[in-house]
């Protein structure tokens, strides 16, 4: 019978513990990587001698004799915070990921892989992607924004943002670079392979991406929820709509990242980190091959995407709305008018009810009363008012900006809402 | 090739629902337990005894076949919801090509505003019997009067009068009956005493205080539900 050594079972995972009863910071243990080997020489005590790695390297205890490194990584590679530009070129996941895009040649493989460096794994902004980031937001957002516009004039501002979200919003994006086949690291550093993306939930960065104010009523907006109009939102909040996070409500954030593990707030940390990821692709596009080849980029990738602008409307008072909705426009008045109903007197009826204007049908639907198949009728006809498109392939602004471009037909502006909110 | 294209329409579904309820009938005489009966098999050899739809009748130069003789796409979809996303003609923008191009069209329909395909079934719904909307009968709510503006400065100065002076005697409908205006100009215009208010809240109130868990419940759930209508999930 074999004798079991149970100090040998655990004793890969057992190596940081001596370092840290002598040198009790890391820091200090980079200081002194001697004294480090030897106590990892002694508790690890194998048969063959560790190797000695280059003196100016940083050593973290593995016995590379037993587990050799699977790429020769460039001296000091460990010790810094992202993996070094010229490692871009021998990832093969990088490479996969460019091809799968189909991206232009002019993007290297390095500005692919900074792309994918997130502003909380190195702060440098030299070698994270804040600064594509950053170019590839306002792009999305004003190709989201203008195309919009033009295709639905008579959008509410609310429903606006709500469809600018669901286009270009952080959990789009998270899910477009998702798609993308885009995958994380465990934890960012100098020796992960590049073709990864690299965020840390310990200290999220100082990606600044988003436009916007500080309000001065901040705490009176989160603590007794003020009401905030749509034309301050206009003015002050983001292009998302959404109130500008003050500083101490980012740091209380920070403090709660390091100690959470697995809820709402660190999945949007990483939804963050992704959403950055996809704006920088964006980004880089646009910095290595222009203005047109990121058009085209955003259209295949956030544009092209399906949003029920449907499902997006809430109302208060429909029927109200629609009555105002006819004066201001010098309609006749709407009346509901039964179209057809079936068992009455049953536990289920349905009765199908359309909104009549003079002879005009505005809208119809079916309900199981008549008092809900009347309002939802009416809220069928309002979304059909404020869901009008000019045509499938509307023109934008920024078609314009070609060179080949026909003259420029104004679009269509609507004078504006029914009721304020 | 050429398509035939029918138009989806609500009015069809009385007769949906009567040809699932016979189906429902046929599968119940199926179990063992009931016999067959000369009645219900009468009955529904009747009800499913349907004719093929229209677009599968008419095919070019048939000589009674039942088959098509030629390439032919027959597109007929199941009876649903119109989209929001087709704008009626009435909120197209003058400046909209769709407009001009549809207008001839607009003109003429409200003659024939109910296709023949719907008038082939007489008794499915009320719309067909109706060939414009005037007839159709209302669904709930009065259609809103046209404000005839007949009320000087003085007379609604004397409806407060009366309103400040007796609010039990000149309510709101006695009043809206006296100008010959409506009830919401009547609220519009003046406000009862304080006291007044606090009675009628009061008692209100203890009305509401007389209500049983399932009436409460009924009530809480009847506005939870319109507020789900208003969100989209109903």
């Amino acid at each position: 019978m074999k004798r079991l050594r149970l100090d040998r079972w655990t004793g890969q995972l057992l190596v940081a513990r001596p370092g840290a009863s002598s040198a009790s910071t890391p820091r200090a243990a980079l200081r002194s990587p001697a004294m480090c080997r030897c106590m990892t020489v002694r508790n690890q005590s194998t048969a063959a001698s560790p190797q000695i790695p280059q003196e100016d390297d940083y050593y973290d205890g593995t016995d590379h004799s037993r587990f050799p490194p699977l790429e020769q990584l460039p001296p000091r590679a460990t010790s810094l915070p992202s993996p070094p530009p010229e490692r871009a070129l021998q990832s093969a996941k990088l490479a996969a990921l460019h091809a799968r895009l189909s991206l232009p040649e002019k993007v290297p493989l390095q500005t692919l892989g900074r792309a994918l460096v997130d502003a909380s794994a190195d702060d440098n902004p030299q070698y994270n992607n804040t600064n594509l980031a950053f170019v590839g937001h306002t792009l999305i957002n004003y190709h989201v924004g203008e195309w919009l516009m033009c295709r639905y004039p008579r959008l509410p501002m609310e429903v606006l943002y709500a469809a600018m979200k669901g286009y270009a919003g952080p959990t789009a994006l998270h899910h477009v670079a998702r798609s993308w086949g885009v995958e994380h690291a465990a934890a960012p550093g100098g020796e992960v392979d590049p073709g990864l993306l690299q965020f840390s939930m310990h200290k999220p960065g100082e990606a600044v991406t988003v436009f916007g104010y500080k309000r001065a009523e901040y705490d009176g907006l989160r603590k007794h929820q003020w009401r905030h109009g749509i034309s301050s939102r206009v003015v002050f909040d983001d292009d998302f709509g959404e109130i500008v996070q003050s500083e101490e409500e980012k740091d209380q954030m920070r403090a709660r990242a390091d100690t959470e593990y697995g809820n709402e707030y660190t999945r949007t940390l990483a939804e963050a980190a992704y959403a950055t990821c996809a704006r920088a692709v964006v980004g880089a596009i646009y910095a290595h091959t222009g203005r047109e080849a990121a058009k085209a980029f955003i259209k295949a990738h956030i544009l092209s995407r399906t949003l029920d602008l449907s499902r997006l409307f809430f109302f208060k008072k429909p029927t109200r709305e629609l009555s105002l909705l006819c004066a201001r426009e010098d309609f006749e008045p709407p009346v509901a008018r039964l179209l057809s109903e079936t068992g009455r007197m049953s536990r289920t009826p349905v009765f199908v009810v359309g909104i009549f204007s003079g002879k005009d049908k505005l809208g119809e639907a079916a309900a199981a009363s008549l008092e809900h198949a009347r309002a939802k009728a009416a809220m069928n006809a309002l979304k059909s008012w404020y869901l009008y498109s000019p045509g499938e392939h509307v023109r934008v602004p920024s078609d314009m900006l070609s060179e080949d471009a026909q003259p420029w037909d104004p679009a269509y502006i609507d004078i504006g809402e029914i009721i304020g909110r | 090739m050429e398509a035939i294209a029918a138009r989806p329409a609500f009015s069809c579904c009385r007769s949906a629902v009567a040809a699932g309820s016979a189906s429902r009938r046929l599968l119940l005489n199926t179990s063992p337990a009931s016999a067959r009966q000369k009645s219900s098999t009468a009955r529904t050899r009747k009800a499913l005894n349907i004719p093929p739809h229209q677009s599968f009748l008419n095919f070019n130069g048939s000589d009674g076949a039942t088959r098509p003789t030629s390439d032919q796409i027959i597109f007929n979809p199941p009876s649903s919801a119109p989209s929001v996303f087709h704008t009626p003609f009435k909120f197209l923008p003058p400046s909209d090509p769709r407009r001009r191009a549809n207008l001839a069209s607009e003109l003429f329909a409200s003659s024939a505003h109910n296709s023949p395909s719907s008038s082939s079934q007489p008794s499915s719904s009320t719309s067909e019997a109706a060939a414009t909307p005037e007839e159709l009968p209302l669904a709930g709510g009065v259609p809103p009067l046209k404000p005839r503006h007949h009320l000087s400065k003085e007379d609604i100065e004397e409806m407060r009068r009366l309103r400040a002076e007796d609010p039990v005697k000149n309510s709101v409908l006695n009043l809206s009956r006296q100008f010959q205006c409506s009830k919401l100009f009547v609220l519009m215009c003046c406000q009862a005493p304080k006291e007044h208010r606090e009675k009628i809240q009061s008692q209100l109130e203890q009305v509401k205080n007389r209500w049983g868990p399932r009436r409460r419940a009924a009530r809480e759930e009847r506005q939870r539900r319109f507020a789900m209508l208003f969100s989209g999930e109903l």
